[in-house]
């Protein structure tokens, strides 16, 4: 798959546009079978759609459950397939219109929220609608998240499903926020591009045949993997309204440079996946409300759309970019990927002006990311080697929270800095020398990303450590192994100013569990230290306690609430391994490997995931 | 006092966007002004825009195109 750009751009008929109702219905009772509201919604879809064919590009229509009740809607699909070879597929957004509220009374319209009972009469009904009027069971689906056990029945029951849109990128708590409390969209922690979702749990891609789902998913839009991991997801991705609502282009010109960065860094992804790189396009018709939207009007709205999808054209037509049904993404994905092999995101600032580089990565194991502006720090982390069976919606323990749970996450549990009392999760070192210490995290640094067979690494650049009396050029190089379910570090000492001198070096990771902001009962975790023939563990209690082993190899801690083990281990023999309980201030447990090193040494350890029964 | 209602661009209080919320707001006919439900702010449409081109001072690469990713 050299050089690939593959790009899906997806419209749904919707007939009652999310927004619209509570947008330009303002100062109305509701109705949402009222006739203008249909008409605009069709109209805007007819625009995106000549949009696209306008600029070479085919799209995936994903009808919904409203427009199979609309002939127009129909007969629209069913000529754009035939003209333009575009796929009719099935949305299981959009679900709102008069007969569904009448039969399914309710004003519920998240699929992965409904009971398991209701998604299945619900999928049924939308399937069964759909191959009643085009006379087939569509091949691609999806909805803002797609949880697993809805994902299993829809493709126990029709086979021909082989993608689907299933979640959006970190949009989780801080979406919420954004939205003033009122958007439900719970599901941080899932890749940020194209993968093979396991059975067991839909962030978490499947390891090998028996763990795939059978389905390719896609993420709901390519979105800024630095922006969106602190803000607002629905400000900073491939949906060129989405950039009006960040206000990221310039109210006078309405020139929007950074949709573009923003594509183009995503075509750049190639260099570390392959060849392969991928976008996705989906904008949702209340985006283009003819009453225009966040202070942006339909001019505005329309000049965006029109000249997005114009690049993706010129990218096309200067061979640089390949547009795709979902159908067709699909079977282009499973020709060339393989289940272990990982997406690689080493990526940049392109929006603030700040100098911070990121690095990403996800396999059936872990997702995690890397934060050179910290010396390289391990700064998110969710343990999918656990393939946590996760069940949402009404009737289950997550009704709405569907985010796949982190060991470590910076921007809810503090990372480095907190305020005066406790630790953040974070996974760094700290060097120590003559009773001063100076922790990695404020070493900023680059990196630099490598391929050698199936490891990836990243090479970061020397950081310089300087103590009242001594300077330390320190290396790190990190590297994820494919298959293998850990991360290794290596701390290299390069150089020293007095030769003779010994440092140490303290490996160290802070971690809880969680998917919000707020703290879990730590209570049930149990810590172990071991090596040399010893171990000792600790209950968790809230007690503060620590214990070590001098000649220890291995510090771990067991988390039955995510049914995950990490554990952080070493070869060296002559290390001291320890392990700290936290207390209630500091709802954490600290894992470390510590080791006193000369000039020209190196200090090794892995961080392991694995799952926990 | 009659009723608010939203403006015709369903503006967002600039104070609440700074923050990361997204809230719009809403039109006093007899004041003349808009107003934010969850914070202070109140202001005319001049105000409006003039805040909105502060918010944009967060984003110091907005308008650069940017080829090199390396
Ligand atoms: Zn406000």
């Amino acid at each position: 798959m050299n050089n690939t750009f593959a790009v899906n751009i997806i419209h749904r008929p919707e007939m009652v546009p999310e927004y619209a109702e509570k947008v330009t219905g303002q100062g109305k009772a509701e109705d949402i079978g009222r006739k203008a509201l249909l008409t605009e919604s069709l109209d805007i879809f007819k625009f995106q759609q000549a949009t696209a064919h306008k600029n070479g590009l085919k799209t995936t229509i994903q009808m919904t459950y409203a427009s199979l009740f609309n002939e127009e809607a129909i007969q629209l699909a069913k000529d754009d397939h035939e003209k333009y070879g575009d796929e009719i597929a099935l949305s299981l957004l959009g679900l709102p219109c008069k007969e569904f509220r009448e039969k399914y009374n309710t004003k519920d319209f998240c699929i992965w929220m409904f009971s398991m009972e209701d998604k299945m009469q619900i999928v049924d009904d939308v399937f069964g609608k759909f191959h009643e009027i085009f006379g087939f069971y569509p091949e691609s689906t999806g909805s803002y998240y797609m949880d697993a056990e809805l994902t299993n029945y829809i493709k126990e029951k029709y086979p021909s499903v082989k993608c689907a849109v299933a979640t959006c990128w970190e949009e989780g708590p801080k979406a919420y926020h954004t939205c003033n409390n009122s958007w439900y969209t719970l599901f941080d922690g899932g890749p940020w591009n194209p993968w093979i979702p396991s059975k067991q749990n839909t962030h978490a891609p499947a390891a090998n045949e028996a763990e795939d789902s059978g389905i390719v998913a896609i993420p709901h839009l390519s979105r800024d993997l630095l922006a969106c991991y602190d803000g607002n997801g629905s400000n900073f991705g491939t949906h060129p309204q989405n950039v009006l609502r960040g206000m990221i282009y310039d109210s006078k010109t309405w020139e929007f440079p950074y949709f573009y960065n923003l594509v183009d860094q995503y075509r750049h992804l190639e260099k570390f996946n392959n060849g392969y790189s991928y976008n996705m396009m989906f904008v949702g018709p209340g985006w283009l409300n003819k009453m225009g939207r966040w202070e942006a009007p339909y001019e505005l709205l329309k000049k965006s759309y029109e000249e997005g999808m114009a690049y993706y054209g010129d990218l096309k037509k200067e061979g640089k970019l390949v547009d795709m049904t979902m159908a067709e993404f699909a079977d282009f994905y499973r020709a060339n990927k393989e289940y272990t092999e990982p997406e690689c995101a080493l990526w940049k600032d392109i929006l603030y002006g700040s100098d911070k580089q990121l690095f990403w990565y996800a396999d059936p194991y872990m997702r995690a990311q890397i934060n050179m502006d910290q010396g390289g720090a391990l700064v998110d982390l969710r343990p999918y080697a656990a393939k946590l069976k996760w069940e949402v919606g009404i009737g289950t323990k997550h009704v709405q929270d569907a985010s796949y749970p982190f060991l470590i996450q910076e921007k809810y549990r503090a990372g480095y800095f907190t305020h005066y009392a406790g630790e953040g999760t974070v996974r760094s070192a700290k060097i120590s020398y003559n009773g001063e210490e100076v922790d990695l995290c404020l070493c900023r640094t680059h990196a630099k990303f490598k391929q050698d067979g199936k490891a990836r690494k990243l090479i970061l650049d020397p950081v310089e450590i300087e103590f009242d009396d001594l300077t330390v050029k320190l290396q790190t190089i990190i590297t994820f192994e494919e298959g293998a379910s850990n991360i290794k570090f290596e701390r290299n000492i390069l150089e020293m100013s007095n030769p003779n001198a010994e440092v140490t070096i303290n490996e160290y990771m802070v971690a809880c569990y969680g998917t919000t902001e707020y703290p879990e009962d730590m209570t049930g975790i149990t810590l172990t230290v071991a090596g040399d023939g010893k171990s000792e563990s600790i209950d968790y209690a809230y007690k503060c306690r620590e214990a070590e082993i001098c000649g220890g190899n291995a510090a771990s801690a067991v988390i039955p609430a995510i049914e995950t083990a990490v554990s952080m281990t070493t070869d060296m023999t002559d290390a001291k391994a320890y392990i700290r309980e936290g207390y209630a201030f500091s709802p954490m447990f600290t894992l470390g490997i510590e080791k006193k090193v000369k000039d020209k040494e190196v200090v090794t350890t892995w961080l392991n995931l694995a799952k926990a029964n | 006092m009659a009723q608010s209602s939203k403006g015709k661009l369903n503006y967002r209080c600039p104070m609440c966007f700074f923050r990361d919320l997204d809230i719009d707001m809403f039109y006093d006919k007899d004041k003349q002004e808009y107003y934010c439900l969850r914070c202070q702010y109140t202001g005319d449409e001049k105000d409006v825009l003039a805040k909105n081109e502060l918010i944009r001072m967060k984003y110091g690469k907005m308008m650069e195109r940017i080829t090199d990713f390396d």
